[in-house]
């Protein structure tokens, strides 16, 4: 071997495994869904090529209302998805969309785009 | 406070400068100026500054619903009711929890909607009410705002108003029965703008034309690529072309240097969106296949970029650019993202053709006036009318003439249905023959035909379980492509044939571009938003994608009998007469006497009678007697109808009547004796008939292979005789109705997925226990709980067909989901050159791009396929 074989395969594992790191094991900042003065609990989601926040915990029993304001024009984002749920919305570009719906049981909700390409996750606790 | 009509201004009702009344409602004014315009043409302002109600208008009280939001089944309403009736000027309140509606009658001055509504509130409920959006052209000033939303809330039957002043629009929750939108309108004009008509309160129109100028951007940047790709091609391949191929080393990186600054604007205008997605993708942790075409496209201009600039460092052969890889690789992206956009507007063409059947105007009669309206306008007790060749605009029941309407847009049904006073007419069927009036009881989005539409969107925006692998996949797709990509560099960089550099480069790029994972995440939702609305098409709502997948796998179908194979209603079957007496004379005497009974059987005979047009009259001495029959006198004669005990008891002698008697019941129907002054002279026999198709229905299921089992609490005798007649292969009878979800679930034992079809009422929990639960629905009760599936045409045929759509549907599905799976698995290993060391195939990265392109575009048209689906029992 020479050095840059050497060089480029040593790079090229650590690149793999910070790929790896990156994407699935390095810990996510969570968003804390805030209760608003009707006594739901309410998060403002922005939708531009992805959700943020995109890990939201609430609490189980209370109604939760997220509120998607799309911000681009790209029609893979054009809908939200809560399958666990069976709720869904149009999201139209820059109007502010409400889904609301009341979690009953603890445990990890997946949100998503139509075609999962778009990704959150609803921690209820 | 209260309104002027006239001029808007708020008048203390006690302070007022006159008063006058129109149409039993009191108006308020401010000053002799308004009185005498109002006098002039009191109705005009009546009619838009006032409550244009179609409840009771000659109460001297404000009477009116408001539907309570948040009130549960079994909810205590004392509590709310408490807090209305101790408002001041309320009379009553009354809140009826099954309909979520409370029912409040106040002074109209002295209690506004909105004082109403904020005691609900204070409740713990909400007043729900209908919603619309009205455009304020030129609004610039912040402060104008709350001005036009104070105007908007001080109209009578606002609830609430709000004015966004990005949108330009003001959405206001309101009472329909106390306002209209004129008045809204006017409320805001009254302030000083003008209104114009929302963008589109249609999501579908607006979505429509997202989708147009989302197309339109995209066919602009490939348009710019493509002529950018054509010279950057031509620098790429010299070799292949005269004159080019014999420039000099220094013209052509010449042209090189040209490729590189002419593929910027290809990058960053036609890609951009690339770049824009997989940066914001890359803040959250995540990545997608905006990343995978970003990344690609950038290695490669970095590297040719670097390659011409600093050849030297370069091993010998390997300078050489693939400018080429990214103009060519981003125009076709971007073509293929174009194509799926227009495939993906096609699989909702269901939904637009269901809102598409819906009037535009009603003609309604409001103070003996005929008056066109805008539909939305209709309220919920107004009379509506109807002639020849109209569509009915709402939901509602015919109170004066008859007419044959064509409901096949909504259930599929083909013939005409006939209809008269009483009946209940559906908003959005074609009236074909008589004109009528109805009063309309479900509007707006009550309407059948407005709940047909949401039921079908939700259906459409569920998940099938089957897509949960993919989306597992895809969820790790993207970050395994990439390391894939990185351990293909390093294999061809430290094994590769010589230049290894450049065979790296090419691979790891051409791994980045093939892989597809918008295929995988558009197999199934496709799919399902075509095959649910094609459903739809048909008459068949299906609730959600798992209904629609689990009843691909049904292999037993249960029938509840009553209502479902049968019509449900008894009818007159047979006549029997001995002696000298005719069938129609007796029927006569038979049906005047039931004339008087209430019972569904004596209805049976009475409508028998009156189908065989004879002359029915009054009976005289009526006397029912409980477990036996009825006695009555017609014209002078004393006719007795009733069982077996009944004879017995008037000692009449039977004869041969009891073995036809005998005969019928085997046949599954209810014979009664007649006997005509003490002598036995016949019977007639009434029976719960099948309905026309259950036999033709049940045998299609049967050449599907389901076993159709029937279900009913009737006795053995008669349930065997309905088996017969129409096929069934095992029946279950004298199953108490509580016991029917147990039977359905003794049938899942045995291991197979069941089917229920019932009413969707009686047969609730027998619905939920079955793996799918299919409801007939009539008419406009079309949103039925209990059921996965709704039928709305009320035939057998309806099961046939929900079946072949989901079995149609999940072949679709299954093709879309192996495709894209093999495209992904075979392209991948081949674009890192697995096939190099046994064939020498490499695949070129433009190659690459076309087939990620294309294998979008593939999905959506198979999806699209299933548009040309034809159930066994077409429709039209």
């Amino acid at each position: 071997m020479t050095p840059a074989q050497i060089v480029v395969t040593i790079a090229g594992l650590a690149l793999s495994l910070f790929i790896a790191w990156f994407f699935w094991f390095a810990p996510k900042a969570k968003t804390q869904a805030a209760v608003s003065a009707s006594g739901a609990q309410e998060v403002a989601v922005t939708v531009k090529g992805g959700y943020t926040p995109d890990l939201i915990v609430v609490k189980a029993g209370r109604p939760v209302r997220l509120r998607f304001t799309r911000q681009e024009s790209s029609a893979c984002s054009e809908m939200v998805l809560f399958p666990d749920f069976n709720q869904s919305a149009k999201l139209p570009e820059g109007e502010e969309v409400s889904v609301e719906f009341t979690p009953d049981k603890p445990g990890e909700y997946g949100f998503q785009c139509m075609m999962g390409m778009l990704r959150g996750k609803l921690i209820v606790e | 406070m209260i309104k002027d009509p006239v001029c808007g201004m708020e008048v203390e009702p006690s302070s007022a400068f006159a008063t006058r009344e129109h149409m039993g409602q009191t108006f308020y004014f401010c000053s002799q100026n308004c009185v005498d315009q109002f006098d002039a043409d009191p109705h005009k302002y009546a009619m838009a500054g006032s409550s244009t109600t179609g409840y009771n208008p000659d109460l001297p009280l404000a009477r009116i619903e408001l539907p309570i939001v948040g009130l549960k089944k079994n909810d205590r309403a004392q509590a709310l009711e408490g807090v209305l009736q101790s408002m001041p000027g309320v009379r009553a309140a009354k809140i009826n929890v099954g309909s979520r509606t409370a029912l409040v009658e106040y002074d109209a001055p002295a209690v506004t909607i909105d004082a109403l509504s904020k005691a609900v509130k204070l409740a713990g409920y909400r007043v729900g009410g209908a919603q619309t959006r009205i455009g304020i052209a030129d609004l610039h000033c912040a402060s104008c705002v709350k001005f036009i939303e104070d105007g908007l809330k001080a109209t009578p039957g606002v609830i609430d108003a709000t004015v966004n002043i990005g949108t330009q629009e003001a959405t206001i929750d309101y009472l329909p029965e106390k306002t209209s939108l004129p008045q809204l309108r006017s409320a805001i004009e009254e302030v000083g703008y003008q209104t114009r008509s929302a963008a589109s309160d249609e999501p579908e129109d607006k979505q429509r034309a997202e989708h147009e100028r989302e197309y339109r951007r995209l066919m602009n940047k490939f348009w710019l690529a493509a002529a950018i790709s054509i010279p950057v091609l031509i620098a790429a391949y010299p070799k292949f072309l005269p004159i080019i191929r014999d420039w000099p080393m220094e013209t052509l990186r010449l042209a090189w240097g040209v490729s590189a600054l002419l593929t910027l604007p290809v990058l960053f205008y036609s890609g951009g969106h690339f770049f824009s997605g997989a940066w914001a993708a890359l803040k959250h942790r995540s990545a997608n296949m905006n990343t995978l075409v970003a990344l690609g496209t950038v290695a490669a201009w970095l590297y040719s970029t670097i390659a011409i600039l600093f050849p030297s460092i370069f091993p010998e052969g390997t300078s050489e650019p693939f400018y080429d890889v990214v103009a060519v690789v981003i125009a076709l992206v971007v073509l293929g993202q174009a194509l799926e956009l227009r495939a993906k507007g096609r699989t909702s063409e269901a939904i637009k053709k269901l809102m598409g059947l819906q009037a535009k105007t009603a003609r309604v009669i409001r103070s003996g006036q005929e008056i066109d309206i805008p539909v939305e306008e209709v309220l919920a007790g107004d009379i509506v009318l109807v002639r020849p060749g109209e569509k009915v605009p709402v939901d509602g029941l015919i109170i004066e003439g008859s007419s044959a309407v064509d409901e096949s847009m909504l259930t599929g049904e083909s013939l005409p249905v006939s209809k008269k006073s009483g009946d209940e007419v559906i908003g959005a069927t074609l009236n074909k023959t008589g004109a009528f009036k109805f009063r309309a009881t479900k509007v707006g989005k009550d309407t059948a035909l407005a709940q047909i539409v949401k039921m079908v969107q939700d259906a459409q925006n569920s998940k099938a379980p089957i897509a949960r692998l993919a989306d597992t996949v895809s969820g790790y797709f993207v970050p395994i492509v990439m390391i894939l990509a990185v351990i293909t560099f390093v294999v061809w960089f430290d094994f590769g044939p010589q230049p290894p550099l450049v065979f790296a480069l090419v691979t790891s790029v051409t791994v980045l571009i093939i892989a597809c994972p918008c295929a995988l995440g558009l197999a199934t939702p496709m799919s399902l938003m075509v095959g649910i609305g094609k459903g739809a098409e048909n008459g068949i709502l299906i609730r959600s994608g798992e209904a629609l997948q689990t009843a691909h796998q049904i292999k037993t179908v249960v029938l509840d009998k009553t209502g479902t194979i049968t019509k449900g209603k008894p009818e007159l079957t047979d006549v029997v007469v001995v002696g000298e007496w005719q069938e129609n004379d007796l029927l006569r005497l038979a049906a005047s006497v039931e004339r008087s009974s209430e019972h569904p059987l004596a209805e049976a005979i009475v409508e028998g009678g009156k189908a065989r047009q004879l002359n029915l009259v009054e009976p005289s001495a009526f006397e029912a007697v409980p477990g036996h029959g009825v006695i009555a006198t017609v014209e002078g004669r004393r006719v007795v109808l009733g069982n077996l005990k009944m004879m017995q008891r008037e000692s009449s002698a039977l004869g041969n009547l009891e073995a036809k008697a005998a005969q019928l019941a085997d046949d599954g129907k209810t014979p009664m004796y007649v006997a005509i002054d003490g002598h036995a002279a016949g019977i007639v026999a009434v029976a719960d008939t099948v309905k026309e198709d259950s036999a033709e229905a049940i045998a299609a299921l049967h050449k599907m292979g389901i076993e159709v089992v029937m279900i009913t609490g009737d006795n053995q005798r008669t349930a065997n005789a309905i088996a017969r007649q129409v096929g069934v292969d095992r029946v279950l009878a004298e199953v108490l109705p509580e016991d029917k979800a147990h039977n359905v679930h003794l049938l899942q034992a045995e291991g197979k997925k069941v089917a229920m079809v019932g009413d969707g009422i009686n047969d609730a929990p027998a619905l939920a226990q079955a793996d799918v639960g299919l409801a007939i629905g009539t008419g406009t009760d079309v949103a039925i709980e209990a059921s996965d599936i709704t039928l709305i045409k009320g035939s057998l045929k309806g099961v046939v067909t929900a079946i072949e759509v989901s079995r149609a549907t999940m072949r679709n599905i299954k093709q879309n989901l192996v495709g894209a799976f093999i495209y992904n698995a075979l392209g991948v290993p081949v674009a890192m050159g697995v096939l190099y060391p046994f064939f020498g195939i490499l695949l070129s990265p433009l190659l690459a791009g076309a087939a990620m392109a294309f294998s979008s575009v593939t999905v959506v048209s198979n999806a699209n396929r299933l548009r040309t689906f034809k159930p066994r029992f077409s429709a039209k």
